[in-house]
Formats: C-alpha cells, sequence, structure tokens
C-alpha cells in the first residue's frame, strides 16, 4: 500500500512543509524605510532609518553605512547612531559634486552590523547637484570601501523592500502556474494516448487533469490579483501576463463548451482530444514567449529584476522546488479522485436507468 | 510529389467552387464594405490608433466569416468522397493555402477600401503589407483547423467564434505592434523577433494541423 500511494503522501509532506516552512521562517532583516528620500550636494544628510526584523541595539557596536552609487563608488556614514531596536539615525556629509552625469543620481544604502547582517535598500536617496561635473565629483568622492558585510547563516527568506512579507507568495503563486502547466501537459498526454487506442478511459482522465489545470489557473490568478494588491497597488493592472493568463483559461473554459457541443461521446472524445493538444500547443506562445515581448511589471521584465537571480536564495530554493513538486502531485491526486468520482457517477447512472 | 499533385487539384476545386457560386466572395466584400462604412459614419475623422485597432477588428471578423464556410459548405458526403480519392493532410494544407491567399486578397482589399474612406496613415507600406500577409497565414492556420473541428457541431459559427478568438489574441496582439510600426505609431526596434515570433507560432500551429487532422475527418 505504502508503495503504490507513496506520491500521495509525499504530496502531502511536501504540502505540509511548504506551508509551515513557508509561513514561520523569519524574514531577513531589512530596511522598511529611510527619510528624508532625498537631498542636495554640499549638505550634510540626516537619515531616520526605520528597520523591519531588526535589533540595532544588539548591533550597535561595530555599525557600518554606506551609499553606494555604483561598483566601487560608496560614501560611508560619518556618524551612525542608534536610537531604538528600528530606528537609526545616519549622517551622511554629501561632497559638492557627484561622479555622475546627471543633475538627479540615486544611491542604495547598505546598512551592516555583526547582529542583524547586512541590509539593502535600492534607489534610498536622491540626491541632486546644482551643476554636473563628473570629474570634479571623481575627484571629490572619497570612494570609501564597503568592507566585509555579515552574511546571516540563519534560516531567513530574503527582505525585499516592496515585498516584505509577500514574498511567501512565492511558494503559492509560482508552483500553482508551475503545477498548472505541468497537469495540463499531463492532460495532453492522455488526450494523445486516447488518439492512439481510442480508450475511453485516457479521455476521461484527459478531463479530469484538464477540471484541475482550470483549478489551479483560477487559484494562481486569485494569489496573483492579491499579491498585486499589495505590490502594484491594483488587484488587477492590464499587465500582459495577467492578459495572456486570462486567455489562457478562455481556450480551457471552450475546451469545455466544445466538448459539451456534441452528443455522440464517441465525438466529444476525439474532438475534445484534437482541440485539448491544439489548445496546448498555442500556450506556449501565449504563457511563454508573448510576456517576454512586452514590457511587464512581473519580475523578470520591463526592467525589472529577474526573481532568480537576487530574491529566490538557496533558503528560498529548499521551500519553492519542494512547493512546485508538492502541488504538481496533488493536482494529480485531486484529478485522480475526480476521475474516480466521474466514473462512479456514470455507473450509478447506467444502474439507474436499466 | 503525390501529395503536392494533390494539394494542387483540391487547390483548383476549390477555385472553381468559388468561381462558380462567388457567394462567400461577394458576400464577404458586402461585410467588409458595409462595416467600413459603419466606420467612417460614425467616426468621421478617424485617428491613426484608431485605424490600426479598427483595421485589425474588421480583417479579423471578415476572416472568421470567411473561413467558417470552409468545412461546411459542402455536404458531409461529398467530403467522404474527397477522402477516399486522396490524402487527409492534402485535404488541410489545400484549405490552408487557399485561405491564406483569400485572406489576404480580403485584407488588400480592406486596406483599399479604409484608405478611400478613411485616409491612408500607413508609412511604410511594405512593412504594412509584411504585417498582412504574416496575418492572413496565421489566421488562415488557426480559423481553417478550427472550422474543421467546430464544422462538426450543429451551432458551428458560434462555436468557431468561442474556440478560436482566445488562440488567435497573442497572433493579432503581434500583428497590432507590427502594423503600428508600419504606421509610425510606434518607434520599436525589434521587428524582427516580432516577425519570427509569427513564424515560430505559423509553424507549431502548421505543425500541429497537419498531424492532428487525420483524427477529425473520419465520421
Amino acid at each position: 500500500m505504502i508503495l503504490q500511494y507513496w506520491w500521495k503522501i509525499l504530496s502531502v509532506v511536501l504540502l505540509l512543509y511548504t506551508f509551515i516552512a513557508g509561513m514561520v521562517v523569519p524574514l531577513k532583516p531589512g530596511i522598511l524605510e529611510v527619510r528624508p528620500s532625498s537631498g542636495g550636494t554640499g549638505e550634510l544628510l540626516q537619515l531616520q532609518v526605520t528597520g523591519y526584523n531588526t535589533d540595532y541595539t544588539r548591533g550597535a557596536e561595530g555599525l557600518r553605512a554606506w551609499l553606494k552609487m555604483k561598483e566601487d563608488l560608496a560614501l560611508a556614514a560619518e556618524k551612525t547612531e542608534v536610537l531604538s531596536e528600528r530606528q537609526l539615525e545616519l549622517t551622511f556629509r554629501i561632497p559638492d559634486y557627484l561622479p555622475a552625469n546627471q543633475k538627479v543620481q540615486d544611491f542604495t544604502l547598505i546598512v551592516d552590523d555583526a547582529h542583524n547582517g547586512a541590509s539593502v535598500l535600492p534607489s534610498a536617496v536622491f540626491i541632486t547637484q546644482d551643476s554636473v561635473a563628473p570629474a570634479k565629483g571623481q575627484a571629490l568622492w572619497p570612494s570609501d570601501e564597503i568592507g566585509r558585510l555579515h552574511e546571516k547563516e540563519q534560516m531567513t527568506f530574503p527582505f525585499r523592500n516592496i515585498l516584505s512579507e509577500t514574498i511567501r507568495n512565492t511558494y503559492f503563486h509560482v508552483p500553482l502556474w508551475l503545477g498548472m502547466v505541468l497537469i495540463f501537459l499531463g492532460s495532453v498526454v492522455f488526450s494523445i494516448r486516447y488518439l492512439r487506442g481510442f480508450r475511453e478511459a485516457d479521455d476521461q482522465k484527459a478531463v479530469a487533469l484538464t477540471t484541475v489545470g482550470i483549478l489551479y489557473g483560477i487559484l494562481g490568478l486569485v494569489t496573483g490579483a492579491i499579491w498585486a494588491k499589495n505590490t502594484w497597488g491594483a488587484y488587477w493592472s492590464w499587465d500582459v501576463k495577467q492578459n495572456m493568463t486570462a486567455i489562457a483559461l478562455l481556450i480551457y473554459f471552450a475546451y469545455f463548451v466544445l466538448r459539451n457541443s456534441f452528443e455522440d461521446p464517441e465525438r466529444k472524445a476525439r474532438l475534445g482530444a484534437v482541440y485539448n493538444i491544439f489548445a496546448f500547443a498555442t500556450l506556449i506562445p501565449l504563457i511563454y514567449v508573448i510576456p517576454r515581448m512586452t514590457d511587464s511589471l512581473h519580475p523578470g521584465a520591463g526592467g525589472n529584476p529577474a526573481f532568480g537571480s537576487q530574491d529566490l536564495d538557496n533558503t528560498m530554493r529548499m521551500v519553492f522546488y519542494p512547493a512546485v513538486i508538492g502541488w504538481t502531485l496533488f493536482g494529480y491526486w485531486m484529478a485522480s479522485l475526480y476521475y474516480r468520482a466521474q466514473q462512479l457517477s456514470s455507473k450509478m447512472w447506467e444502474r439507474h436507468t436499466v | 510529389m503525390k501529395l503536392l499533385k494533390e494539394i494542387g487539384w483540391l487547390l483548383g476545386k476549390e477555385l472553381t467552387l468559388e468561381w462558380r457560386t462567388k457567394y462567400a466572395i461577394s458576400g464577404i466584400l458586402l461585410y467588409v464594405f458595409s462595416t467600413i462604412f459603419i466606420v467612417y459614419t460614425s467616426f468621421i475623422q478617424v485617428q491613426p490608433n484608431v485605424w490600426n485597432a479598427l483595421f485589425w477588428i474588421v480583417v479579423l471578423f471578415a476572416s472568421v466569416n470567411a473561413i467558417v464556410k470552409s468545412f461546411v459548405q459542402e455536404n458531409s458526403n461529398r467530403q467522404l468522397y474527397y477522402f477516399q480519392l486522396v490524402n487527409p493532410t492534402a485535404v488541410i494544407l489545400s484549405k490552408i493555402l487557399y485561405n491564406i491567399g483569400l485572406l489576404l486578397l480580403l485584407s488588400l482589399l480592406s486596406w483599399l477600401a479604409f484608405s478611400v474612406v478613411a485616409g491612408n496613415p500607413v508609412r511604410d507600406a511594405g512593412a504594412f503589407f509584411l504585417a498582412l500577409f504574416l496575418g492572413s497565414v496565421g489566421f488562415s492556420i488557426t480559423f481553417t483547423f478550427i472550422a474543421a473541428i467546430s464544422g462538426k457541431a450543429d451551432n458551428s459559427a458560434t462555436l468557431m467564434a468561442i474556440l478560436s478568438f482566445p488562440l488567435v489574441i497573442p497572433i493579432l496582439m503581434t500583428l497590432i505592434k507590427l502594423s503600428a510600426q508600419a504606421l509610425g505609431l510606434l518607434q520599436d526596434t525589434d521587428t524582427e523577433s516580432d516577425i519570427l515570433i509569427l513564424l515560430a507560432i505559423d509553424l507549431i500551429l502548421v505543425g500541429m494541423a497537419f498531424l492532428l487532422y487525420p483524427f477529425l475527418w473520419r465520421d
């Protein structure tokens, strides 16, 4: 029995792990807010930093901070003062000129101490200069070296400024999509098998998988919409990927409309299988090709950094990949239950009619 | 070789059939011209971006109407007769080729009619023609295959729209982008990748149609 049901047990274990680890593991200390977010050249800039999950009082000894422009151009804080566990006051002396070719330049804030580890806030401060003189700026710029940063060794998820706690949705939104594609793939395999052998069971399995795939698609859309509300500010922002996935769902709704328009079960199964295969072939350009062409709010498009490079660190991978496998196996389990329920109900139907 | 001969023979048959009835082409032309007339009377002054969107909507609906009849105009007994004579892939390929020609003619006529009544904002005629050609190919493959499926049902016209519109949206979006460049609305650099994407989609779809059609004809 264990041998037969191992994948069902595995899916439950993996999903439990996903829910527990995905919800319990804390976020890395990060920088929530910096005020003021702009300044001018030649000023003494005092920044009020609000941390997230931080305990600055315990790391006050040897706390360092930099404003970084690019790889080897950074300005160290002149004075750092810990106000409370979550509040810092940093003082920077901005030189008279910036080593930049534009009037306004954005700087990344890096804070590092032994207790909280290093945290980064991209484009934290915008500095305006009155006249542009990159050469002078280059000479004036102290180019303080960013010393060895402390890496946190604990199990933590990375902190991203606009994502913060919602980063945990990575274990639900993204695996649901991947699971959907894998489940549709399984449905296509059964459709192909149907066309090779014309066994009704194969078609029924394809239908069950498509149903679960649609469920996953809707769940992916809903989790995405909730995430979008928290990060982009609206449930639906006509993003290319949102549109494309809505269209993908329409394609699969059409699959059921097509099936319902035939009386003859053999014809229903055969034409359904043909359409299912054709629809999956158009799904590939729809979900993977078109969103890459146009700008999107999603990570990895329109100048947004991809998740893989920055955010999906090793701790997250330890939850993300099991989540993908867990959701997919769980989907197959749901499909097999649905298939068996359909079989039983058709049997009951036959018994009633005879 | 035999396949090519069969395709040629079937294409000839399609043309003769069309020439004898002239029912489809005249109906479609009337449709296109009346739509354009409505567009003109309601807009009078058409901005290039509106022109672009309207043009493709008219072409899209005209294409669906032109192709939906592909598999229902001849009765099923005669289709059974063809299938005994020729290879089913020859049937679908000849229909696709014939429909490419039909749609190209249709979209060129729409372009002509649009430029007469609503002005011609196209700056780069070559690029626009390329968009029309790629559009005809993509629409023709998708719609012909879906017409083959929906032709089996009773309410084929409704089913055709439900099944084919979601499938054709990626092609349509790319086409609108391409033609927006031809109209000078968009200064984009990535024309080549758009064309490649369209060709790749066409290739996938024609391959699928080629493989799957033999399962459709048998009844």
